[in-house]
């Protein structure tokens, strides 16, 4: 499994695919999240831009080969686990990426509450961004591998789908993306850092539920 | 210990209402053993190789028995993947189970085998489709495979690379391989194939129960001396064609030039040691059989043709 996350993360890197999803993050941070504004409203936002970021970099892990090389891999390692191991390398890029945004943003942003009335220690705070940050990351995984191959194979039909799911993880009641993010932007009004531990399970059981289902399928569905 | 593959009621069909592509296929691949699958375009070779890789799964049956180590080669690599030749066969080796510079170091040894060396640093995507086809090739032997599987892994080779192959095969099946594969060429591996089956109408018929096809391509000549009275090893009669004691103490064996390698190593290795005294190509065969195919190419070679400019033996490769 070792090779194979080296492989897919060396093949990531090379093919500079992570390129697009990078720019357009940095993109919707640099609009929404400005130097000084409190800190736990932009780690919120930080957290849902990172979502649709997810499942897109899951869409170019899982494509990112052509057929014929991954059916060396997949005879050589068995299909699901080299399906796995793109999909584990895909959250690995997005988590890295989440990351790197909480740093920057815990640092910059104001430690102070929404009205600027009560103080919001420093490391409380990105400690919350950094466990919204993985709810979101689990939770557009889990989106990217429910709306790509071996799931759905057309383009067509799999970018829209993404979109839509993407979307709606972020927006709909119920999901642990929403809560957390949610739970962000309310502790900014309360000036209470949240510790958003239930999302978090419930993204990491989406993923897993998501990965199960993927993996069992990537050899049975046509090429 | 090595298990044998076995393939019980398999069947495959793309989508849940699909036509089946295969149905009932019923195969035992053992180990050492080297398996050709025919059949026509479109019978669903391609489609019964996959399974047998692990590739695919059946949507009806059950494989069994699958080795750790299976390598599949497929019949086009065009590898638009971001590595240079010799960084994908490391990558590739690891994913075989190798540490990495026991990758690094098959990777250099396949490439130099197959006539690649100069390309190792070249990236994949600039590659002519031979070199990648060489590039295919070499990853799925680098760790020694357990099961090889071979979709017409011959085409797009060039002729040293092509008999190159040729030993390979020779030597995993030597050491307990098993081998199956696909040619569009009936001189290919012809007389070495210890079973051959037909894909026909998504079932599968077996062909030649047993080494029985004769061979067909290029032979070789090794004559070999030990005490009198010697009994040649195993391996020797497995492979040589035909084996005859001319004088007291003195065999000569004739075996396809892919083999001949194999034997001379079996020879060698014997204990005691046998000597070989000569290693010649053969002018022609014992018995000289018929083209194996009626749809055989339109120039039918003899039977067992001197190889041009191809000097035999293990010290012979360029």
């Amino acid at each position: 499994m070792t090779a194979l996350l080296r492989y897919q993360c060396a093949l990531l890197l090379r093919s500079q695919r992570w390129l697009p999803p990078l720019v357009l993050y940095a993109a919707v941070l640099a609009v929404g999240v400005q130097a000084g504004q409190p800190v736990l409203d932009s780690l919120g936002y930080a957290a849902a831009a990172l979502l649709p970021v997810a499942a897109w970099l899951v869409r170019i892990c899982v494509t990112g080969e052509p057929p014929a090389a991954r059916a060396c891999v997949a005879a050589a390692a068995g299909p699901a686990r080299a399906h796995l191991a793109c999909v584990l390398v895909a959250l690995g890029a997005a988590v890295l990426l989440g990351t790197a945004a909480t740093v920057v943003v815990t640092l910059t942003g104001a430690p102070v509450s929404a009205d600027h009335a009560t103080r919001v220690p420093r490391l409380p705070a990105g400690t919350a961004g950094l466990l919204a940050v993985l709810v979101c990351a689990l939770l557009g995984t889990a989106v990217g591998v429910l709306t790509g191959p071996p799931l759905l194979r057309a383009p067509g039909r799999a970018v829209p789908a993404m979109l839509l799911g993407a979307l709606l993880s972020v927006v709909a009641t119920g999901s642990p993306a929403q809560a957390a993010v949610t739970g962000l932007v309310t502790g900014s009004q309360s000036g209470r850092v949240p510790l958003p531990l239930l999302p978090l399970a419930g993204a990491a059981l989406a993923l897993a539920a998501a990965a199960a289902v993927a993996c069992a399928l990537v050899s049975r569905r046509a090429p | 210990m090595p298990h044998e593959l076995r393939l019980r009621g398999v069947g495959r069909r793309y989508g849940l209402r699909g036509p089946w592509v295969l149905r009932g296929v019923d195969l035992t691949v053992a180990p050492g053993t080297l398996v050709r699958v025919e059949g026509s375009n479109g019978s669903g070779k391609s489609t019964l190789l996959r399974l047998i890789a692990g590739i695919d799964a059946p949507s009806a049956g059950r494989v069994t028995g699958r080795p750790r180590r299976t390598a599949y080669v497929p019949e086009r690599f065009p590898a638009a993947l971001p590595f240079t030749a010799a960084g994908y066969l490391t990558h590739l080796g690891t994913v075989h189970g190798l540490s990495r510079g026991a990758a690094a170091r098959a990777t250099a040894a396949w490439l130099e085998r197959f006539g690649a060396a100069a390309y190792a640093g070249t990236p994949l995507a600039r590659l002519s489709k031979g070199s990648s086809q060489k590039v295919a090739v070499a990853q799925a032997l680098l760790a020694g495979p357990e099961l090889l599987v071979l979709d017409e892994a011959w085409t797009g080779l060039d002729a040293a690379a092509r008999a190159e192959l040729d030993r390979a095969v020779a030597e995993r099946t030597a050491a307990g391989g098993a081998v199956v594969f696909v040619d569009h060429d009936p001189r290919r591996l012809a007389g070495v194939a210890d079973v051959t089956y037909a894909v026909r109408d998504g079932g599968l018929d077996r062909r030649h129960p047993g080494g029985t096809a004769p061979a067909a391509g290029p032979c070789v000549v090794v004559e070999a001396h030990a005490a009198p009275g010697a009994v040649p090893p195993a391996e020797a009669h497995r492979w040589a064609g035909s084996a005859a004691e001319t004088a007291p103490g003195v065999h000569r064996f004739t075996v396809p030039a892919s083999h001949s390698d194999v034997l001379l190593r079996a020879l060698l290795t014997a204990r005691p040691p046998w000597h070989v005294a000569r290693v010649t190509p053969a002018a022609e065969s014992p018995e000289a059989p018929p083209p194996p195919e009626p749809q055989s190419p339109p120039e039918p070679r003899p039977a067992c043709e001197p190889e041009p400019g191809a000097p035999s033996g293990p010290g012979g490769r360029r």
